[in-house]
């Protein structure tokens, strides 16, 4: 293993190589320039760097991920999953790069605009351009600055004032086999005006084998009003490392909704930093991870009630099978001026796997005196009484155990509001747990 | 041969024996009931014949239509038409009544070589059943007994037990914390199964519930042990001398 001194050098190279190669706007070069220097300060974490301590990043750091340079071919089970959420406003990129062939953007109505950066860069409204950058926390999380260093290509999603979307906008995210051993850093802003509605699906699939390093971020800035529901499905193939960030900014009323369903790549961490900065935002965080084999899921939320009136709902749940590993580790922070706020905080885990292994650490952090919060995290298997009930009636032990799993995952599925999403989670459930076949008809 | 024959069954649990050589014969269409106090037995006895893995059988042999009933698993004793109502039915969040049942039924009738209900069917064959045992039907849609009332949940077992159409009914307890139209409504759906192909074991505590369902023979438990098997009289016997009088005769 090198050392992290090289490790770092090494990325930096590899951004001057690329730097030098690309004509980019002077906006982009500076944001480009501040992701590395922010990564160059910092470096890798170490197991001593607390938010950091239970993820074993080993095997990445021991790893050089070059950034991709290309799209691979998408194989045709992976096609099926790119149309897989139905009617939608869709972009598609392939190994981080856009693929128009794959998208289907659909007519836009007025108030939406919804492009690749490369492709819109001249017509892109300034409130973005403000935006970008302006809310993932490059000094402290090494792989949003990673990506804001070297991402090539952005989604961008402006919503304008008012304007209420009836399609979902579906952005889906493919890792092909040429993507061993490459870096991919697909990067993400939405801003939803005052009083703009719409759901947004993040959708993450990759093919089985590639060795790839994936980092997401994504920036979600809803003003005054706005209602905005962001699904992240994370289901890519079992070798890849995906180590994302989500950023949301919840301006006084807002209301935003946060979904994280993860149960692909072999090393997974989703970090959800959410800001309420006005009186009356509401927020909810709510996660499902499956694991399996040796896979490690991790969570890590930061939750800021920085105005008063604020309300944060959290639930994360995990079934965790074989040796498998999760986390969840949350920070509810209650800024001084924010009275009044109600803040819950929940994590539930259940074991199926003798091995398996789930780490639950909700935090409080209150500096406000007249608040509601309250937390409450749980480790447990699956009833006897209950395994024992079904079976009296004839339900073999397997088929218990399934429809038992579904009847305690379905609460984090229940309160999606896109129907194909719903039933697209509810299978990638049931292919994931022993005896579960029947448990599909099941509500 | 008898529906049921247990014969000289010990069973224990944490190292504790409970059922301490237990002899009893049901035939087809019979009715018994076993009374006695707390701590006697029997839901030990009715749960070991369920096959709750938390007991565990030392001795004897039970005998189910000619299977050796203590070497089936919890779910083929129910395939074979064994069941349990439960004295404490457990309550089930995120599973609907009416899919718990239709899993329950389609593994029966698979187990049994029968063809399995389609949705339209299954659909007409509850309705009729919770109608039978005056089940109301909102409850059919609910997650199983999950913020059901005590009664509804005895109701529950009953209507399950008219759902699946077993060859023997065990019915732990099922009087316990009803009110008198609650016990009077579950014993007439009792009844209205009774039938010459079918056997009831029903294990109550109380005298009451045997004004409502007759048996066919009574049985007292006491101490892990069958002290005394006699007609329905038994029942009112025990009801005015107690059961001090048979810890004598046991002692």
């Amino acid at each position: 293993m090198e050392a992290i001194a090289e490790q770092k050098s090494i990325y930096l190279q590899d951004y001057e190589a690329h730097a030098a190669q690309v004509e980019e706007s002077k906006g982009l070069r500076r944001l480009h320039r501040n992701g590395i220097e922010r990564f160059e300060a910092q470096g890798f974490p170490g197991r001593t760097v607390e938010a950091w301590r239970k993820t074993d990043l080993t095997p990445v750091l021991r790893e050089h991920f070059v950034p991709s340079d290309g799209p691979g071919p998408v194989a045709s089970g992976l096609i099926e999953k790119v149309g897989a959420l139905g009617q939608a406003h869709r972009l598609v990129f392939v190994d981080g790069w856009f693929d128009a062939g794959l998208s289907d953007p659909g007519e836009l109505p007025n108030g939406l605009t919804v492009a690749p950066l490369s492709a819109s860069e001249e017509r892109m409204p300034a409130i973005m351009w403000e935006a970008l950058g302006a809310y993932a926390d490059t000094a402290t999380h090494p792989f949003a600055a990673l990506n804001t260093a070297f991402f090539r290509d952005a989604v961008m999603v402006h919503v304008a004032r008012g304007t209420t979307l009836v399609q979902p906008i579906v952005v889906v995210h493919v890792l092909t086999s040429e993507a061993d051993r490459r870096a991919v850093y697909p990067r993400t802003l939405i801003v939803a005006e005052e009083a703009s509605q719409f759901s947004l699906v993040e959708h993450f699939v990759g093919a089985d084998e590639p060795f790839a390093l994936n980092c997401p971020v994504a920036e979600i800035v809803a003003q005054q009003g706005a209602n905005v529901d962001y699904y992240k499905v994370q289901e890519e193939g079992g070798g890849s490392a995906h180590l994302g960030a989500v950023h949301v900014e919840a301006a006084r009323d807002a209301t935003v909704h946060v979904h994280s369903f993860a149960c692909g790549a072999k090393l997974a961490r989703t970090d959800i930093y959410a800001n309420l900065t006005g009186p009356g935002a509401d927020v909810t965080l709510n996660g499902l991870y499956l694991t399996n084999g040796r896979q490690y899921c991790d969570h890590h939320t930061w939750v800021n009630h920085k105005a008063e009136h604020g309300t944060t709902r959290q639930l994360f749940k995990g079934v965790l099978q074989g040796r498998s590993e999760a986390v969840f580790d949350g920070l509810v922070k209650v800024f001084e001026q924010a009275q009044k706020i109600d803040a819950q905080q929940q994590n539930r885990n259940l074991l199926l796997g003798k091995l398996a292994l789930a780490h639950s650490n909700p935090r409080l952090e209150i500096h406000a005196d007249d608040v509601k919060c309250s937390h409450g995290s749980t480790v447990g298997q699956l009833d006897d009484e209950a395994l024992f009930y079904l079976n009296t009636r004839g339900i073999s032990f397997d088929e218990a155990q399934g429809m038992l799993t579904v009847a305690f995952a379905n609460e984090l599925l229940t309160p999606i509001r896109l129907d194909a999403l719903y039933q697209y989670e509810r299978r990638l459930l049931l292919q994931q747990l022993p005896g579960a076949e029947m448990a599909g008809e099941m509500s | 041969m008898a529906l049921l024959e247990i014969r000289n069954l010990h069973a224990q649990i944490q190292g504790v024996e409970i059922l301490k050589g237990i002899d009893l014969a049901i035939e087809r269409g019979e009715t018994h009931a076993i009374m006695g106090p707390n701590g006697s037995g029997k839901s030990t006895l009715a749960k070991v014949l369920a096959g709750d893995p938390s007991y565990e059988v030392t001795g004897g042999e039970v005998y189910f239509q000619d299977r050796n009933l203590l070497e089936l698993a919890p779910e083929d004793r129910a395939r074979e038409g064994v069941f349990l109502g439960f004295q404490y039915p457990v309550e089930i969040p995120g599973v609907s009544n009416t899919y718990f049942l239709k899993a329950a039924l389609n593994a029966i009738r698979k187990y049994r070589g029968e063809q399995e209900l389609d949705a339209m069917e299954f659909l007409q064959l509850i309705k009729e059943r919770a109608k039978s045992v005056k089940l109301d039907e909102a409850l059919l849609r609910r997650p199983v007994n999950d913020g059901f009332s005590g009664g509804e949940k005895k109701r529950n077992e009953i209507f399950q037990l008219a759902v699946l159409e077993p060859y023997l009914a065990i019915l732990d307890e099922t009087d316990s914390g009803l009110d008198i139209d609650a016990l009077r409504t579950v014993a007439d759906g009792v009844n209205s199964l009774r039938s010459e192909e079918r056997g009831f074991l029903v294990i109550t505590h109380y005298q009451r519930l045997l004004n409502y369902i007759i048996p066919d023979k009574v049985h007292v438990l006491l101490h892990g042990r069958i002290v005394k098997s006699g007609g329905k009289e038994l029942a009112e016997e025990l009801e005015e001398s107690g059961y001090a009088l048979f810890e004598e005769a046991a002692a």
